[in-house]
């Protein structure tokens, strides 16, 4: 028999092994402490100044606006907090989930997440077939990693050598007026080199992308089903001399999970299959490199599924080892649909009774499934 | 005195455990060991939800929701069926570092806050297990 209160319990993202019912009354216990702290200290405060304003304790300035400001966050967190835990006491998961998808079925909340209609799970295509391709029905839009990339790391290098210059100045004005800050000045040498990193970083990214020139991939069709055979354009521009240029699809199972306070992603590559391959050639300006090929997904792939931690993409990839240049990526996703060969349960001998049914102690609930 | 649990008994009506997409499921189920007076609702559900590496994500295919007084005198523990049109998607998937799995749920609210589940796995479709890539490249060599 399980105790009451175990105190030894595992957290897992949203699941805990717990009592839900403990859980439950300490959050709302917590969260409705947190209110009950702002608003009174909220009051306090503010009565203190409207009330009798020659007692305040804070003169209405920067001070005071600060001490309002966390409050009010006291009030809202611990408001909302207590709302949520009132929210979800009672309801199972199942039931959330099917409430959330009442609501998506309402017109409005369905046009803000678009979905096939008849295939849950799969994520929408829409954006994968508005622009029309020249050689083939669709030109595919790029996922562009790199693009972030370079937004990231030239945020940080912008404010990384702001900071730079700022200490630079300082030190540089510290030495024309002979009082040299040695500590500061040893800071500033490995700063700078972070500084020279940075830039580099960002020069090289900017010449990938932009010297690189546009790869382009288009589709007779789309969203792809299984078994089914497809053509495919690629188109490389650039002036380069490339070692070897690929085409590849691959299939990709990513996932999210919480460890600690830590939001973590995996990307695990479960099928890949190289569509086309061509080596040492060149790539004249304005003669862009042009070739196609065929596509066949595996009749007894996945499809592709989406949902809010996990999920299976599709993608076409292009891989270029070109001389003088770092190695690049581009990939660009499609959609499968699930085939025939997938869609159909397998046919077995029956060797089960014909009444299996499941007749047992019904298991109560400890853990909890996040909806 | 012994404590008894309540009884839940839950069935897939038929001798089929592996489904097509669009095929109709029908499950019955029914509470024993337990007096109708202590029973404040039961939910029935069909499901999918994620295992493995990923944080566990959950939809629902079919969902309901029963308390006293729509049942039969009021009685949730008597034999109840129910039946729906699988979806098309997403089908059953054991993959590498996560998996899709359907089940039929049916969970039990008694009058004092316990709450008691009891759940049949059935899968959906017929799509191959898959290894990861690094495992292929490990058997080849």
């Amino acid at each position: 028999m399980p105790r009451l209160i175990r105190w030894l319990q595992k957290k897992r993202g949203d699941r805990r092994t717990g009592s839900n019912l403990v859980g439950n009354v300490g959050e709302a216990v917590f969260y409705g402490a947190l209110f009950l702290l702002g608003v009174t200290a909220l009051a306090a405060l503010l009565t203190a100044h409207v009330v009798q304003p020659a007692a305040a304790w804070y003169a209405v300035g920067f001070g005071f606006w600060c001490v309002v400001l966390v409050l009010t966050s006291f009030v809202i967190l611990g408001g909302a907090g207590v709302l949520r835990t009132a929210f979800r006491i009672g309801f199972s998961a199942e039931r959330r989930s099917a409430m959330a998808q009442s609501a998506n079925r309402i017109d409005l909340v369905r046009e803000a997440v678009p979905q096939p209609k008849d295939f849950p799970t799969l994520p929408s295509h829409d954006g994968l077939v508005n622009s029309p391709g020249t050689e083939l029905a669709y030109r595919l839009p790029a996922s562009n990693p790199t693009g972030w990339r370079l937004l990231a790391t030239t945020i940080f290098s912008l404010l990384w050598n702001a900071v730079g210059c700022v200490l630079f100045v300082i030190a540089t004005r510290g030495w024309l007026d002979g009082n040299v800050n040695w500590f500061l000045t040893a800071f500033l040498i490995p700063y700078l080199a972070i500084c020279g990193g940075s830039i580099y970083f960002v020069l090289r990214q900017i010449w990938i992308d932009a010297g690189m020139g546009p790869t382009t991939v288009e589709i007779c069709s789309h969203p792809l089903w299984p078994a089914r055979q497809y053509q495919v354009h690629l188109s490389q521009s650039g002036h380069i001399a490339v070692k070897s240029l690929s085409l590849w699809l691959t299939c990709d199972e990513e996932v999210t999970y919480h460890q600690g306070t830590d939001i973590r992603h995996e990307v695990r590559t479960v099928y890949q299959e190289k569509l086309y391959e061509r080596a040492d050639f060149g790539i004249e300006p304005g003669i862009p490199f042009q070739t196609e090929c065929t596509l066949s997904i595996p009749p007894t792939a996945m499809h592709s599924f989406q949902s809010e931690h996990n999920a299976v993409h599709w993608w076409l990839v292009v891989r270029g080892s070109l001389a003088y240049w770092p190695k690049f990526e581009r990939r660009f996703p499609i959609i499968v649909y699930p085939g025939e060969a997938t869609a159909a349960a397998e046919k077995r001998p029956v060797s089960a009774p014909a009444s299996s049914r499941i007749h047992a102690r019904g298991r109560s609930v400890l853990s909890e499934v996040s909806a | 005195m012994i404590l008894m649990e309540p009884l839940i008994s839950l069935c897939l009506v038929g001798q089929k455990r592996e489904f097509s997409a669009g095929d109709e499921l029908v499950a019955e189920y029914q509470f024993d060991a337990v007096s109708a007076d202590e029973i404040h609702s039961a939910e029935a559900s069909v499901l999918w939800y994620t295992e493995g590496k990923g944080e566990e994500d959950l939809g629902v295919h079919f969902f309901e929701r029963r308390v006293p007084t729509d049942a039969d005198q009021g009685d949730l523990r008597l034999l109840r069926r129910f039946s729906t049109r699988l979806p098309t998607s997403p089908l059953s998937y054991s993959g590498a570092i996560f998996c899709v799995r359907w089940c039929v749920r049916v969970r039990l609210f008694l009058r004092k806050g316990r709450e008691l589940m009891q759940e049949v796995p059935f899968v959906l479709g017929a799509v191959p297990a898959v290894q990861s890539a690094e495992c292929r490249a490990n058997e080849a060599r």
